[in-house]
């Protein structure tokens, strides 16, 4: 095909396939110029807030702006991790408090009802598997204001279990650990019930050994969703000692204006943290949001 | 119970049996609490959401209990929705936060369409190896918390400090106010949604990328070969060959975004607080002040309907559309 050279005007398809070949090594390079190009301005904006995190305070608002720091600091650094009025273990313990309960309840929760609407029949199944699944589409801002004032009458105002109780239970969480589990074989059900294991027994120790996958993915979505999150805090809590991390970053660039220089640093000290154990569960994290993508 | 056929009442002879007792008895206990505690954090807050519509409730007044609905937050019936085309500042600026969203939603799809799908076709086209690295970097921002992104956006937008303006100036160029100049403006819309918009496909992207990049997978390789071997350049392969086969997930993917651009709120809150001008004021910041800032919740509970109504005919169309059967 490649040295067949026919006449220009009868098969112009076939013409251009010949000098493509030869021309492989130029469209490669375009290819990877392409898409380090997007990288590059994918990088810039984290390169931007790690340089001027190092940048001293005369030299973030020098004009004409710098690239690099021109006197490398860690002043920033230690000026806000000393800083009296911003407790920044305080905030953090706050953010691991509220993410890692709601993972352990919605990893508990979805784990359990995915179990039963995979391996049970029950009377209306069908029928409340869908409704479960309809309230994905309902968007928060419609819950929100509802959820403030049940969150009022339970005293939960103001309070870290504010930011749990509701996020305990998750619908894509129970959907996906649901397609997960409908993937083991039954005859491992069967088997551990004629040893003598009751239900929660073979939840227990029969499904939950085997969704360790499953239960990973899910775990680290909502342990991002969670950490990252922002409006509902917002709404939810009202002390200064009892914010999340997110809040208290939005707080401390209104305390210090156009002092970007610790504004990034607090923002490096926020943002890295949560691409750390991003680029150490990538796989998970990918392949839990094309799942999320493609329900 | 009249006219039952045979397979019912084995099923519910089935149930009551000795023998499966203990698996009816598990799935009652252990559903039952969870389906209700789903049901009080999403079936009541949308109920109540609804029915927050048609008072004129605030929480600072009293009402009758248990919702405090009636006395000083009385029923208004539709008046709440007729006063949305009325000349009320709160209707005005529903239908700025309106007519911005959907602004935001029509240039953020095609926008983000025209970025993540060469994207995903080029990393496709590439080694695997250097497919996991390039597919790691561009999902970076996706991954960042919207705070960060909004304040790393606020510096680079900067007038005086930020990079975009010194990049600009450093070609010769001169530098914009991005966020706060009201008067700025390119085809109509004003700048400082432009720069949101620009923040926005930045964090935003990965997600759809990665989308792409797993159906550009699941593409049975034979199509490209047959094309290929039909002549097909790299150009007719994408728009007749990947493109249709695309189609499902694309409609798809088109509905997602929208829904989401919709609802974006963080990056707007921080960045513009709406501003200059209410420029970049959207439906969610608007349902934000008005339940949180200013207290009316019956308002806002009505703007919020608006939007739940909006994302439900997206999908209704989608739904629509996809009957369509595409098959591969």
């Amino acid at each position: 095909m490649a040295t067949a050279v026919p006449a220009e005007h009868s098969l112009p398809p076939a013409r251009k396939r010949s000098p493509r070949r030869g021309r492989g090594w130029l469209r490669r390079a375009a290819l990877y110029a392409f898409l380090l190009a997007g990288c590059l301005v994918t990088l810039l904006p984290f390169v931007w807030m790690i340089l001027g995190s190092f940048k001293t305070s005369q030299e973030i608002i020098s004009i004409p702006p710098s690239f690099w720091p021109e006197t490398p600091t860690l002043q920033n650094y230690r000026t806000i991790l000393t800083d009296p009025k911003l407790p920044l273990l305080r905030f953090y313990f706050n953010s691991l408090f509220v993410s890692i309960s709601v993972v352990t309840l919605v990893l508990f929760t979805s784990s359990l009802a995915g179990f039963i609407f995979a391996k049970y029949e029950f009377f209306g199944k069908n029928l409340i598997f869908g409704l479960i699944l309809v309230t994905l589409m309902i968007p928060f801002q419609v819950l929100m204001i509802p959820s403030y004032l049940i969150l009022v009458r339970l005293g939960l105002i103001d309070s870290l279990w504010g930011l749990v109780v509701p996020g305990a239970t998750s619908a894509f969480g129970i959907f996906m650990m649901k397609q997960f589990i409908q993937g083991l074989p039954s005859e491992l059900l069967d088997a551990a019930r004629i040893d003598g294991a009751g239900e929660w027994g073979i939840y227990w120790r029969i499904i939950l050994p085997q969704v360790g996958p499953a239960l990973a993915t899910l775990g680290i979505l909502t342990f991002m969703g969670t950490w990252n999150s922002y409006l509902w805090p917002l709404i939810v809590i009202t002390s200064p000692e009892k914010r999340t991390l997110p809040i208290v970053l939005t707080w401390f660039n209104s305390m210090h204006g156009t002092r970007y220089d610790l504004t990034m640093t607090a923002s490096v000290l926020v943002v890295v943290p949560i691409l750390i154990v991003y680029t150490i569960f990538q796989r998970w994290i990918v392949q839990g949001f094309t799942l999320s993508g493609l329900k | 119970m009249t006219g039952v056929r045979k397979p019912r009442p084995n099923r519910w002879q089935r149930a009551f049996s000795t023998q499966n007792r203990g698996r009816s008895l598990f799935v009652a206990s252990a559903l039952t609490p969870l389906m209700l505690y789903m049901l009080f954090w999403t079936l009541l807050p949308v109920a109540w959401a609804i029915s927050l519509a048609f008072f004129d409730y605030s929480p600072a007044r009293i009402g009758a209990p248990p919702l405090g609905f009636g006395g000083d937050n009385p029923f208004v019936g539709l008046a709440n929705f007729q006063n949305m085309f009325g000349d009320l500042k709160e209707a005005q600026q529903f239908r700025t936060g309106l007519k911005n969203t959907l602004i935001f939603a029509t240039l953020v799809l095609p926008l983000n369409l025209a970025i993540t799908i060469p994207l995903a076709v080029a990393i496709e086209a590439i080694h695997v190896r250097v497919k996991t690295l390039f597919r790691f970097v561009y999902f970076l921002p996706t991954v960042t918390a919207s705070v960060g992104v909004a304040l790393i956006w606020g510096y680079l937008y900067h007038p005086q400090q930020g990079l975009i303006n010194m990049v600009i100036r450093a070609v010769g160029g001169s530098g914009r106010i991005w966020l706060t100049d009201p008067r700025a403006g390119f085809l109509g819309v004003p700048l400082a949604l432009w720069s949101i918009i620009g923040t926005y496909l930045w964090w935003d992207m990965g997600y759809n990328l990665i989308i792409f990049i797993a159906a550009l997978q699941s593409i049975p390789r034979e199509f490209r070969e047959a094309a290929q071997v039909d002549g097909a350049n790299t150009w007719q392969l994408f728009w007749n060959v990947t493109i249709p086969l695309l189609r499902p997930t694309l409609l798809f993917v088109c509905v997602l975004t929208m829904i989401s651009a919709f609802q974006t709120f963080d990056i707007i809150q921080i960045m513009t607080a709406g501003g200059p001008q209410d420029q970049t004021r959207v439906m969610v910041l608007d349902i934000y002040l008005n339940a949180f800032r200013y207290q009316r919740m019956g308002w806002a509970g009505a703007v919020s309907l608006v939007l739940f109504a909006m994302i439900l005919i997206v999908t209704f169309v989608q739904s629509r559309l996809l009957r369509t059967k595409w098959e591969y």
